[in-house]
């Protein structure tokens, strides 16, 4: 297992490596620490050569990456990497696809303006082209253990199976509970329809889990530890709010579809989600699972979501 | 270029279950991924070449100043300044060549003759290249104006750019805009490079033509004969005037030797970055050429109305030709001088920006000018000085100036003759042990560099020295002494100060210990 890491030597970057400690702290999965630098330009007028400029900037990647692995605990094996590219995403997909990575770590950004956390250009960008999930940090992930719970955010869309699978799998690798949750938004509306609406999303949620377990039985459940909780609120956002959530839980959510234009992998719901939640979130793109087995037979360590 | 390290960290073996032997991935093969070596075409490295020229903006910055100074023998000193720039930037390619370093002209006179002169040439460079950010923002903010008017057919609006207060906090808003550009590291592109080019060379060639016919239908301000004395540059009247001439078109040509310095990004490095010079001049001679014979002919040099000889015109010469040669069109030339200055403002940033964190980075400026910004990769610290910096020259010339664009542009010629100058005796230095070791290095190491190197310093201490006159530039004056003069020198005091104040702070540098004299 390795994890590539986007790494800056700012607080976004510390967040991201944390979070790729924790999870690698379940799986013994490698860390794979990448710094982008750009591609520097010529300048107008008077003459600035690119070498020169680039010398320094390599010295003091280096030296970024020093520090930053100074942050990994001894227990977690980890490498760093200086990468030189246009685009800080671009480079990032094309590191995690040269190491055959199974998960890209990355800070999301604080909006400065609002006060939110939002995902930042890099991150936007990673979401829309990435081949393997995404993991966001929160704005200020400190914690270096090991996951304590997984929830899996299930929508009502086709794919669903798929991240159930998922996270079934990363569950039980991880021997932790799984969690399903269903988020409501309802506007409005009487208790009554409320209800409904909640019990419908846990019939289904029910439906799914159970179709992803195997056999399906009760008893197997017990022994995966998992169950299903529906959260509803005026807004996906206060939905999100009411749930609890541990400290050392992750929340797993699916790509929007890509056939809808391509144009949005991480969906508006799943962009709200983020916006109120307290605990990192790893994005799965919704044909990731099509690819595992396509996986070269020389990497031996398996994909997150196989067992 | 890009670049490829790796570093490991040993892991605590068994401590970890799930750690296999084999995990140590074979890392062969990264280091040719992303690379992109020679990605540069010679159009593409032409492109380049007359982006960092921004010949739309230098015309019209720099015409009307010289055809003040040498009237009709505009042509003859656009084509005599190309010789001093052409011999350094010899010297330019090989000091580049056989030491790549961000800080330029501050590293090289270092190496070859201390940390005071080094320490100095950086200084010049930086002076200039502020200077001409604080120009590039000010014929930015004119043509913004006058563009506005053009849009709306409102002849008002383009005289709000006269209005002091409006004009500074505008200037400001423009320099606030780049830096924070360039801070973000965000850049230019390839297309819009090529975009703008081509825009910038049909709009001058447009220009020209109409100007040509208004001349051939007699429709001129002042139609006026080409006469072969425009390329004698003997006929110029003084050898005041001839300085001031060459320094001022030492200026249209700042940035071209970006071209024989592009060696690693270009597909054929021996052959490219020659070729793409050669061509780049080509291309900048026949434009500078075409374009000063059609503004002579059509507008001649009388200095009322029209003529570009006018005092109210020098500044900005397009900004008053383009309507009445152009028509309606002129709104063309407005946005080609704008998008090119704006371009050039943004891009320009990057020089000063490299030189102080270089000056940082080698301990001869406080250690915060070598910071670089872990989000943006970007000389942070140096950058933001850089603009802090064009602010206050801006604010200062404005204030003091009757014609603040004619004289940072006169200053500014000075100023890169100063530093080129240095630069190129620090060739000649550096690199003395070699220089009779062949025709080649002879010609290149110590010939061409010597002579550039003396030609500009000789230009720069003749203006210098001209310039005490308080008649001179646009005329403004402190003192009885000229405006030019007090910006110039005291740029160049200011730095010697500044130096002083460094080497008690850190003297580290000064005592030679950072940067060695020599191979």
């Amino acid at each position: 297992m390795r994890y590539v890491v986007g790494y800056s030597a700012d607080a976004r970057g510390h967040d991201a490596v944390n979070l790729a400690v924790s999870l690698a702290l379940g799986r013994g999965a490698s860390l794979d620490l990448v710094l982008v630098v750009p591609e520097v330009q010529h300048s107008g007028h008077a003459l600035a050569p690119r070498p020169g400029f680039e010398h320094l900037l390599n010295e003091q990647a280096q030296e970024w990456l020093d520090q930053a692995l100074a942050l990994v605990p001894p227990g977690v094996q980890a490498q760093a990497h200086v990468r030189s590219g246009d685009s800080d995403a671009h480079a990032l997909i094309e590191a995690a696809e040269e190491l055959r990575a199974d998960m890209l770590v990355i800070g999301a950004t604080r909006n400065g303006i609002f006060k939110r956390f939002t995902i930042g250009s890099v991150a936007s960008a990673l979401l829309h082209a990435s081949t393997v999930p995404v993991a966001l940090a929160p704005h200020g992930y400190h914690r270096q253990e090991a996951l304590t719970r997984i929830s899996c955010g299930l929508g009502t869309r086709a794919g669903a199976e798929k991240l159930l699978d998922f996270a079934l799998g990363m569950a039980s690798n991880r021997v932790v509970p799984l969690r399903v949750v269903s988020l409501l938004a309802l506007d409005g509306g009487d208790a009554a329809d409320a209800t409904g609406a909640a019990d419908a999303a846990r019939e289904y949620a029910e439906k799914h889990l159970a179709a992803a377990l195997p056999g399906g039985e009760q008893e197997v459940r017990e022994e995966a530890k998992t169950e299903v909780v529906v959260a509803h609120g005026r807004s996906i956002e206060e939905a999100v709010d009411r749930l609890d959530w541990e400290d050392g839980e992750i929340l797993l959510i699916g790509s929007s579809r890509l056939a809808k234009g391509r144009s949005i992998f991480l969906g508006s719901t799943a962009n709200r989600i983020l916006r109120a939640l307290p605990v990192p979130m790893i994005v799965v793109p919704s044909d990731y699972e099509l690819k595992q087995p396509n996986q070269p037979a020389s990497n031996d360590i398996p994909g997150e979501a196989q067992k | 270029m890009s670049t490829e390290h790796e570093m490991s960290k040993a892991s605590q073996p068994g401590l970890q279950p799930g750690l296999q032997p084999g995990q140590q991935h074979d890392q062969h093969g990264l280091s040719e991924k992303g690379l992109k070596a020679g990605s540069v075409g010679l159009i593409g490295a032409v492109v380049i070449g007359i982006s960092c020229i921004a010949p739309a903006y230098t015309l019209t910055a720099a015409l009307g100043p010289t055809v003040a100074e040498v009237g009709v023998q505009l042509p003859a000193i656009f084509l005599v300044g190309f010789i001093p720039m052409l011999l350094v930037a010899f010297g330019y390619r090989e000091l580049n060549n056989a030491m790549p370093d961000a800080g330029t002209s501050f590293t090289w006179a270092s190496r070859a003759f201390g940390p005071w002169i080094g320490w100095m040439g950086g200084w010049g460079l930086i002076a200039a290249t502020i200077i001409v950010l604080s120009n590039l923002a000010a014929v930015a903010v004119d043509f913004f104006y006058l563009m506005l008017a053009q849009l709306t057919g409102n002849p008002d609006l383009a005289d709000l750019t006269t209005n002091l207060p409006l004009n500074i906090a505008t200037t400001l808003v423009f320099i606030a805009l780049a830096c924070w550009i360039s801070y973000r590291g965000m850049e230019t592109t390839k297309s819009v490079q090529y975009v703008l080019v081509g825009f910038q060379l049909l709009v001058l060639g447009w220009f020209s033509v109409a100007a040509f016919s208004h001349v051939a239908n007699g429709t001129a301000f002042d139609a006026t004969a080409i006469s072969p004395d425009w390329f004698n540059p003997f006929a110029v009247g003084s050898f005041s005037a001839f300085a001031a001439g060459v320094s001022l078109s030492i200026f249209i040509y700042w940035g071209w030797d970006v071209t024989l310095t592009m060696n690693e990004e270009t597909k054929n490095p021996e052959k490219t970055p020659g070729r793409a010079a050669t061509l780049t001049v080509l291309i900048i001679v026949i434009i500078y050429m075409t374009v000063a014979l059609a503004t002579l002919t059509f507008a001649g040099v009388g200095e009322t109305g029209l003529g570009a000889g006018n005092p109210e015109n020098q500044g900005s010469i397009f900004a008053v030709l383009a309507g009445p040669v152009m028509g309606p069109f002129a709104i063309l030339m407005s946005l080609a001088i704008l998008s090119s200055s704006a371009a050039s403002l943004q891009s320009t940033f990057v020089s000063p920006a490299r030189t102080l964190l270089s000056m940082g980075h080698y301990k001869a400026l406080p250690q915060k000018f070598g910071k670089i910004s872990p989000t943006y990769k970007s000389p942070s610290y140096a950058t933001i000085a850089s603009a802090v910096a064009a602010a206050a020259f801006y604010v200062i010339t404005r204030t003091t100036s009757e014609n603040a664009l004619w004289d940072t542009i006169t200053a500014l010629g000075m100023m890169i003759c100063f530093y080129y100058g240095i630069t190129a005796l620090a060739c000649v230095w550096f690199f003395r042990a070699e220089a009779f070791s062949g025709a080649k290095a002879f010609f290149f190491k110590f010939l061409s560099p010597l002579l550039g190197g003396v030609i500009l310093l000789v230009m720069f201490v003749k203006t210098a020295y001209d310039s005490m006159d308080p008649a001179y530039g646009s005329g403004s004056s402190i003192g009885g002494v000229g405006l030019v003069f007090i910006l110039g020198m005291g740029v160049i005091l200011l730095g010697v100060v500044l130096m002083l104040v460094m080497a008690k702070l850190r003297p580290e540098f000064f005592r030679g210990k950072v940067l060695s004299r020599g191979h």
